[in-house]
């Protein structure tokens, strides 16, 4: 039986990396999952909102939890920073009943549901990198990744801080790894799979930024990567969108093409690569496609 | 009794400008801690390694390093705990990361000090002391907004793995700046405004990319991210919005009121306006492949309920 959460595909997945949310709405029936749109549901504020109004950002995010608890399902994400905005909101107001009256408060006051606090968020790459993912993915008999070469990378929000994510260990992340070797490709690892892109300040402090995500691009193209999979549309934008301005700012190239996660698990189980539209990507896929033989 | 082998980095610049690493064997109490292993070694084997320390408490914030990649007080770390934690037998033990090592373990802290003297990080009081000459008081509750902040030992810990202080030395990173929020959020300190003008600019508060390895790897709690969004919240509530960071958030502050998605259109101009026409050739690039945003602004259902949000929720920063 498919199992039903409440989609949060996140801005970025909806405007400028559409491919993303395509690929992912596609896979979803594959996978026996079912994605519950949110209409009414806003930005997370991606860290911004929290930045510049604290307690604006925690009143945001609480009611779209409240939405998906009126849905009576979870929240799944496909975004690192999505993931962390939701989640750490959850447990602020989860673990501080007073918080949560006060949050509550707002929300009636301005016609908005008020939340009880008995939804999770997690992420795609959360529910199928456990025992009952890998084998589903096993099932659907993926016709496998042939051997691709795939540098896994995570960015920073969907591992740190441990407190708020707490799916894996931040420093020994293995969810990547396992769902890479599950469809049938081989892991090139690297250091700084688990550094920062630096898209949250690439439009304020591009230079730093490309500083930033120089680190794994090198990495992986040294670790002799044929593609680089990410589980969030802002490295990806970092990593694809960005890497021919990185290339130039370090004085070297990268030529690494870079994947969503639900792309590379699209590739793997035959999903037609007209939906998972590679060619809104900066950085050709072609030799990705290639190598898996579509 | 536990046997471990310590590899540790070297570097003894009286002898040889090279640095390498030795291997170190010790049959140890399972309880030992890391720094207590590493003051084993140093009288038992090798009375040239390096280390500063001093309280061995979690308090003083001397012994910084690195236990098989991860940054830690090595007075906190139990020797048994990192093996099991790494799965391993053998833990590699290095200097901070990111500074100048000087001596084995020890490494140049001077560039950490003036980042953090950079933040005034001191009280500077509103006005004449009261005029019965006592102390000002201060509430707990008031207190209570700066507690974690307080806390910090200076142990340099957050900046080893800081990710934007590797790409820009000149950042002025996380200890500084949960410095500057003890007191910027103290309500005795009458500098809230020129404290956010202070900590805006090249190489401050928005100059955070977020990586969140401070608050990972702080010994004490102190969550110096968390402080650095505070000065955000400071540096808005003070009205100290030109710099590029802040100014991309108020657009994501004026999507959520005008449609409540972002509207990317809006970012780039917004953010920079002067690079958003010389970048011409770039923004091209990402209208061919579909990537530019639509001028025109996803609207959400129910937009009504958070637009009264943003109207009525206060800020407490």
């Amino acid at each position: 039986m498919a199992r039903a959460f409440a989609y949060y595909p996140g801005c970025v997945a909806e405007f400028s990396s559409k491919e993303l949310n395509a690929t992912t709405k596609a896979l979803a029936p594959m996978l026996d999952i079912e994605l519950l749109p949110m209409p009414a549901a806003t930005c997370c504020g991606a860290g911004d909102i929290a930045e510049a109004k604290p307690n604006l950002y925690l009143t945001l995010n609480v009611r779209i939890l409240s939405q998906a608890e009126e849905m009576g399902v979870d929240v799944l994400t496909i975004c690192n920073v999505c993931t962390l905005n939701l989640r750490r909101a959850n447990k602020m107001v989860k673990e501080d009943p007073r918080l949560l009256e006060t949050v509550n408060e707002e929300l009636v006051k301005a016609g908005a549901r008020p939340y009880e606090g008995t939804k999770e968020v997690t992420h795609l790459l959360w529910y199928l990198a456990t025992e009952e993912g890998l084998s589903l993915l096993e099932q659907k008999g993926p016709r496998g990744l042939n051997g691709l070469r795939v540098a896994p990378y995570y960015g920073c929000q969907l591992l740190r801080p441990s407190s708020v994510m707490g799916f894996e260990d931040p420093d020994q992340p293995q969810s990547l790894e396992r769902l890479i070797v599950a469809l049938g490709g081989e892991v090139a690892d690297y250091e700084a799979k688990s550094k920062c892109c630096g898209f949250p300040i690439i439009l304020a402090r591009e230079a730093v930024a490309l500083k930033e995500s120089h680190l794994a691009l090198s990495q992986s193209r040294d670790a002799g990567a044929d593609c680089m999979v990410t589980p969030c549309p802002l490295c990806h934008l970092a990593m694809d969108a960005y890497q021919r301005k990185a290339e130039a700012a370090n004085a070297t190239e990268y030529n690494m093409p870079v994947l969503h996660l639900p792309q590379l698990i699209g590739l793997a189980l035959g999903l037609d690569t007209k939906v998972m539209d590679f060619r809104r990507h900066m950085v050709p896929a072609d030799r990705v496609l290639e190598i898996v033989g579509v | 009794m536990p046997t471990t082998t310590f590899d540790i980095f070297r570097y003894q610049p009286d002898v040889s400008d090279e640095a390498y690493r030795q291997d170190f064997t010790l049959e140890h109490d399972p309880e030992l801690t890391l720094l207590d292993a590493i003051l084993d070694l140093q009288n038992e084997q090798d009375g040239t390694l390096a280390i500063r320390y001093s309280c061995r408490s979690a308090i003083c914030g001397s012994c910084a390093c690195k236990a098989n990649g991860k940054t830690v007080l090595a007075c906190m770390s139990q020797v048994e705990d990192v093996k099991k934690e790494f799965g391993t037998e053998r833990i590699s033990v290095d200097p901070l990361g990111i500074f100048r090592p000087l001596k084995d373990l020890i490494v140049d802290l001077d560039p950490f000090w003036e980042k953090f003297k950079s933040v005034k990080p001191f009280l500077i009081p509103d006005g004449p002391p009261p005029a019965d000459g006592r102390e000002r008081i201060v509430s707990k509750e008031a207190m209570q907004k700066v507690y974690n902040e307080s806390k910090c030992i200076l142990c340099a810990a957050c900046y080893s793995e800081c990710n934007s202080y590797m790409a820009d030395p000149e950042f002025v990173g996380p200890a500084a700046f949960a410095w500057g929020y003890r007191f910027a959020g103290d309500e005795r300190d009458g500098q809230r405004k020129e404290r956010a003008k202070l900590y805006s600019g090249d190489h401050g508060i928005w100059d955070c990319t977020r990586c969140m390895y401070c608050n990972e790897r702080c010994p004490k709690g102190v969550n110096p991210r968390d402080a650095i969004e505070k000065l955000g919240g400071v540096a808005f509530a003070e009205g100290v919005t030109r710099d590029k960071g802040a100014r991309h958030a108020k657009a994501f502050l004026i999507s959520m009121r005008t449609g409540g998605k972002l509207n990317e259109s809006l970012l780039v101009p917004y953010t920079d306006p002067i690079k958003a026409h010389l970048d011409l050739p770039f923004a091209l690039q990402m209208l061919r492949k579909g990537k530019a945003p639509s001028p025109i602004p996803h609207r959400i259902k129910k937009l009504k309920e958070v637009q009264s949000l943003m109207k009525n929720v206060k800020e407490t920063i």
